[in-house]
């Protein structure tokens, strides 16, 4: 689904118009633009054959399951019943509510996880001693496990004697006493949010780093030159050429917030009474714990649904800033 | 890639959608072959696998695989038993996964709250219909355990191993409350609870309000959660005498008697830690407990007494696991064949050696020889029934379990709370009636 790592499409000075103008030189050949195309297509399909084997014919599959009474049995009769899941889907009180907390998780931690992430990058872009070493460091969290870091997350929210209450009321004095982490509903979705957070900005400062090596040094002596301080020189030369990455990331970050799943699972399994529920770790549910796969399946089609509806206007917003910017 | 990871879980879970899709038309029944052998008889080859969720930890595992396997590969030289020990949490998980993937092993140890609902599926050979010498093991049973087998007349395994929680409690932190023993009654809870009132100790403590959790507290109080047959919770869940029993956990929650932990939420103190530390002074649970305290607790002097009675005397909750063989067996008399074994008397005392309570009868007096702990479990198992067999059940649990998460939390009152619930667990089941 988002597997891009890094942003395919560098990064430089208003690339419509040069793309326009090559495009009108090459009409007349229109045969060599054929075979481009062929050639183009060629090197597509291996890609697409395994796409369209490991997503989009499961995907079909569940689409077709979520519109039947789906019996797990090989062989047994699976009766269609059309939307029926759907309908139910848009009266289940946990399921809207699981939408809001997927929502309250992508509000806390897409904007952070950029900020972070931009800051981060732009300060380990510099010549820094050890500047390696705090890459690698920031970065360690994003290649470990979601299991053992959602696990580890658990115990520093422990309600007793855990790490963060520990800091919060024993050293800090801060609350008078111990926060209920995992109990209650908005508390542990700011948990879960810190742990997104935490195990996220690595990424973002990663490819916000590549994208930073890609603003030319001389524009920035330029600019230094005509008295533009740190913050300026970020503002009008480094931002322009970073904003096609920005925009990637933040379309990557609020579709895997959507997707949040092993660490909401983990770390509150969605309760307690379905407060903590997320889309997928209530799928995850009404599948695994009650064999109810086609309504699971209808559950997992809203959520892409919502999820294509938010792309596709963050892609439009992107692309309509990017044309006033160019034109 | 922070984003590709959260996706992982949709992906996994549209793949595992789509997948289940395409078993096949294999047919649901009868896939094996030839019928079961009578014990002992005719020779025996092939593989038999054995998926269980014994425990790694203590020495279940090892019981089995360098003692019981040995010991059943000798006398049957040509056959050889696969054992796959799979985590409890994700043992159900992967059964179901199992029957859509139509890739079940021979044999199950299952949990007995699953086998109605595997029974249900048509996955499960109904031992009592094709195993010839079923009612030679039915009949040295437990009742209790061997009922969980029973769907709809017909019995889809054989009891393995039994369990069932007794009051458990640390006599300091009694002590240091200034009450002298455990509690007997109901009446005594109540008594009790004002000494343990917002001091950072409670007087009892449980994880949830599973069926497992608050059913010995209705069944003591003398109500049920539905008719003998499963098919109405209308009237029994919600009787004054259940209310009474979930009132009884309301009021001591409400005075602070009982901590947050039984919210069913992630992060407070563990029963396994709070009892032996002094902050829980009394909890339910099982025999395996005893190997767990004194590995991590060895200072720990971990007593124990009956389930609290209340109106309708002090009753508590069978638990353990049944051994079912799959429709899907390619070798079923090989199968039954180690089924019978981990029956016999023999293998039996082994488990139990290791804190799997045998369900033959015969053994009960022995067992406190094999580990004194037994002793009040062995008294208690008489007293104590199952969950409600049906393939409901884990939709049944999600409404109780939230219906008296309620009522502590005090949105609703008990009798609101368990009313409301047998409304809804009526519906239920009703989906499977007749």
């Amino acid at each position: 689904m988002t597997t891009t790592t890094t942003p395919s499409r560098p990064p430089t000075v208003a690339p419509g118009r040069a793309v326009g103008r090559r495009r009108t030189r090459g009409a007349p050949g229109s045969a060599a633009r054929r075979r481009a195309a062929v050639a183009g297509y060629a090197f597509a399909l291996p890609g697409f054959a395994v796409y369209a084997l490991i997503m989009l014919y499961p995907a079909v599959q569940a689409l077709l399951i979520s519109l039947r009474d789906y019996a797990i049995t090989p062989g047994a009769p699976s009766p269609w019943v059309g939307l029926e899941n759907y309908a139910r889907a848009l009266e289940d009180p946990v399921l809207l509510r699981s939408f809001v907390n997927a929502g309250f998780y992508m509000v806390a931690t897409v904007p952070a996880q950029v900020v972070i992430g931009l800051l981060l990058a732009v300060l380990l872009d510099a010549k820094l001693p050890g500047r390696t070493l705090f890459r690698v460091l920031f970065y360690l969290p994003v290649v470990t496990s979601w299991v053992v870091v959602s696990l580890l997350f658990q115990y520093l929210f422990a309600t007793d004697r855990g790490v963060v209450n520990w800091l919060l009321v024993d050293v800090t004095g801060l609350f008078d006493g111990d926060v209920a982490w995992l109990g209650e509903r908005w508390p542990a979705l700011v948990a879960i949010s810190v742990l997104g957070i935490w195990k996220g900005v690595g990424w973002s400062m990663i490819i916000f780093l590549a994208a930073l090596t890609g603003v030319p040094r001389e524009l920035h002596e330029a600019a230094a030159l005509d008295g533009a301080g740190a913050m300026r020189r970020f503002r009008y030369v480094s931002l322009p050429f970073i904003r096609g990455t920005l925009s990637t990331v933040l379309i990557l970050l609020v579709i895997g917030s959507f997707n949040v799943f092993i660490s909401v699972l983990l770390m509150t399994g969605g309760g307690p009474l379905d407060q903590t529920q997320v889309p997928l770790t209530y799928m995850y549910r009404q599948a695994f714990t009650f064999l109810d796969f086609g309504y699971g399946s209808a559950i997992s089609f809203l959520l892409t649904l919502v999820v294509l509806a938010l792309a596709a206007l963050q892609y439009g917003i992107t692309r309509r800033k990017a044309s006033e910017v160019d034109g | 890639m922070r984003s590709s990871r959260a996706a992982w879980g949709a992906g996994v879970a549209v793949l595992a959608l789509g997948l289940s899709a395409c078993g096949g038309e294999a047919d649901g029944s009868g896939s094996g072959g030839e019928p079961i052998a009578e014990a002992g008889a005719g020779e025996l080859s092939g593989t038999v696998t054995f998926w269980h969720a014994y425990s790694a930890d203590s020495p279940e595992v090892r019981t089995l695989e360098d003692s019981i396997i040995p010991a059943f590969e000798e006398e049957h030289p040509d056959v050889t038993v696969e054992s796959v020990p799979v985590p409890y949490d994700d043992l159900h998980q992967k059964l179901v996964t199992a029957v859509a993937g139509d890739a079940l092993p021979d044999l199950v140890r299952s949990d007995i709250i699953w086998v109605p609902e595997l029974a249900d599926l048509g996955v499960l050979v109904p031992l009592d219909e094709e195993m010839p010498d079923f009612q030679e093991y039915a009949d040295q049973m437990y009742e209790g355990p061997l009922e969980t087998n029973l769907w709809q007349g017909s019995y889809y395994g054989l009891p393995l191993d039994t369990n069932t929680r007794v009051l458990m409690y640390n006599q300091e932190a009694l002590d240091a409350a200034g009450v002298d023993g455990p509690p007997e009654t109901f009446a005594d809870m109540r008594e009790m609870a004002s000494a343990f009132a917002d001091d950072g100790r409670y007087l009892f403590a449980d994880n949830g309000t599973s069926g497992w959790n608050v059913l010995p507290w209705i069944w003591s109080a003398g109500g049920d959660i539905t008719d003998a047959d499963v098919t109405t919770a209308t009237g029994h869940l919600d009787s004054p005498e259940s209310v009474a029993g979930v009132e009884l956990l309301v009021d001591l929650y409400e005075q602070g008697a009982i901590p947050d932990l039984m919210l069913g939420a992630e992060g407070g103190t563990q029963t396994s830690d709070g009892l032996p530390a002094g902050e829980y002074a009394t909890i339910l649970d099982g025999p395996w407990m005893f190997p767990i305290f004194e590995s991590q607790y060895p200072d720990f002097d971990l007593m124990t007494a009956p389930v609290p009675a209340g109106d309708g005397g002090s009753v508590s909750v069978v638990g353990g696991e049944s051994i079912v063989l799959t429709q899907a067996s390619e070798n079923k008399a090989a199968a039954a064949e180690f089924l019978r074994f981990l029956l016999s008397e023999d293998v039996q005392l082994e488990l139990a050696a290791v804190g799997q309570m045998p369900v033959l009868s015969s053994l009960a007096e022995q067992l406190p020889e094999v580990q004194p702990y037994y002793a009040p479990f062995v008294e208690q198992v008489e007293n104590a029934r199952p969950r409600p067999p049906t393939p409901a059940w884990p939709r049944v649990e999600e409404v109780l379990s939230r219906e008296v998460q309620l009522a502590l939390r005090g949105e609703k009152t008990a009798e609101q709370a368990l009313g409301d619930a047998a409304t809804e667990i009526d519906g239920l089941l009703a989906q499977y009636a007749g």
